[in-house]
């Protein structure tokens, strides 16, 4: 499902400026994962607080700050993509009506103690190229459920329903499990 | 419960989001699945290599410090806008420049220093961003008639994009992007083997030192940060910073041709 480029989205009501400050790290983390790239990231976070500042007296219902930051600095990324006449990769099956994934990876993980006891020794470059792999919207799920994001919180952020995040959620996980088997098999050879 | 309506209960949980006579149903369930236990502890383990191995990157402190400056900056505009104290400001000072002239200077002059100091250090953060990005233009070109109109929608005003004749020196293309809380004309030159960044940016609101408030830079009003050196002129009510690592003079002189050719 598209997201809806609203240019930003409604404020929270009643927060306090310098509250703004307290997700910088959670920003900039996400922004890293999606930019891939230290220089961008710093300047996509930077547009992000001018452009929440510039909203901030649109005071609406309230609205969690954080999920909406958030959504500020993915709407901006997307643009940033538009703009530069590029498409921010996405996964083919996004909709609950799409069939589970019957990943060979997923079976990897479940085939007995010395698979699973396998995974438990994956390390942080391996976890990160993994995720690296995913399309953004996967990624992005999986990030935002890593943050303790709710359903409803990530749906704010993805712009969609909240049983569109489980979906999108479920098959994120499938898919990093998928990867992350690879790298097992790959050791195995 | 079977497996297939089990299983994708799993997460919900791990995350303890599920209904009670739900979640009653599915430990049911798991108490007697060996492949649902497992499949359970599978989740778990992936939980622990997101949360605990997953690298995750903290803010650098440089960015930490341009946030909070953009978070400080807007209640001191409306403070000076609306407030009481901020309308018999002027007149007390000028009562007091008379007792403390020379207090008054001094404390000028540290404002000045304070204002072309983060104007240097953000137009050099940006020159950074610009030679540290995967993808710094979004518009190359081989002259300005073609970077000048791309700008048009993109920005709310219309930057110069001066490309006097100078030995070596050429227009590598342009991009928007963000001088502190405002959007910004990205202009970036090749000068012999040296980056050169432009960039053109409303002024209202910023506090602006007065040596570069003249309509052309003075050969010795480069200012420097982190090893890079920045100009900074006013025109036509748009501020110009001019960002590079060639020496603080030649900056200047350049600056002064780019003033020369942009002059209408």
């Amino acid at each position: 499902m598209p997201l809806a480029l609203a240019p930003v989205p409604d404020a929270p009501r009643g927060g306090s400026r310098s509250e703004v400050l307290d997700h910088v790290d959670a920003l900039y983390n996400l922004a890293r994962y999606l930019t891939r790239n230290p220089a961008d990231a710093e300047d996509l976070v930077q547009e992000t607080y001018a452009r929440a500042l510039k909203a901030w007296h649109q005071f609406t219902a309230g609205t969690e700050l954080r999920a909406w930051l958030m959504r500020i600095l993915r709407n901006a990324w997307l643009d940033r993509h538009r703009r530069e006449g590029r498409r921010p990769e996405r996964s083919g099956s996004l909709d609950a009506a799409d069939p589970e994934p019957q990943a060979g990876g997923e079976d990897t993980w479940l085939r007995g103690d010395f698979e699973l006891e396998q995974m438990r020794r994956l390390v942080a470059g391996e976890i990160e190229e993994a995720l690296m792999a995913l399309s953004e919207d996967q990624r992005t799920a999986i990030l935002l459920d890593v943050e303790g994001f709710s359903e409803a919180e990530a749906a704010l952020v993805l712009g969609c329903a909240p049983g569109t995040v489980k979906s999108r959620l479920s098959r994120a996980r499938a898919a990093l499990r998928e990867k992350l088997a690879d790298y097992r098999r790959e050791e195995d050879r | 419960m079977s497996c297939a309506e089990a299983r994708p209960l799993l997460l919900d949980l791990r995350r303890r989001r599920l209904a009670p006579e739900v979640e009653e149903a599915v430990r049911a369930h798991l108490a007697g699945c060996a492949g649902c236990r497992r499949a359970e502890e599978a989740e778990g383990v992936l939980d622990d290599l997101l949360t605990q191995r997953l690298p995750r990157h903290a803010a650098p402190d440089g960015l930490r410090r341009r946030v909070a400056a953009l978070a400080a900056e807007e209640p001191r505009r409306e403070r000076r806008r609306f407030s009481f104290t901020s309308l018999v400001a002027p007149a007390l000072a000028a009562g007091l420049a008379v007792a403390t002239g020379a207090l008054l200077v001094e404390r000028r002059s540290g404002r000045e220093a304070s204002a072309l100091s983060a104007l240097t250090e953000e137009a050099v953060s940006d020159h950074l961003r610009v030679l540290a990005s995967q993808h710094p233009l979004e518009v190359e070109s081989g002259g300005s008639h073609q970077v000048k109109p791309w700008f048009e929608g993109r920005l709310d005003f219309a930057p110069a994009v001066p490309l006097p004749e100078v030995p070596d020196l050429r227009l590598e293309g342009g991009a928007v992007g963000y001088f502190l809380d405002r959007k910004a004309a990205v202009v970036e030159y090749g000068l012999r083997r040296h980056a050169v960044t432009l960039l053109v940016f409303r002024t209202e609101g910023l506090a602006w030192p007065a040596r570069a408030s003249a309509d052309a830079p003075a050969p010795d009003s480069a200012s420097s940060a982190r090893g890079f050196n920045v100009v900074l002129w006013r025109a036509n009510g748009l501020g110009y910073a001019l960002v590079s690592d060639v020496n603080p003079q030649e900056l200047a002189t350049l600056a002064a041709r780019f003033v020369a050719v942009a002059r209408p």
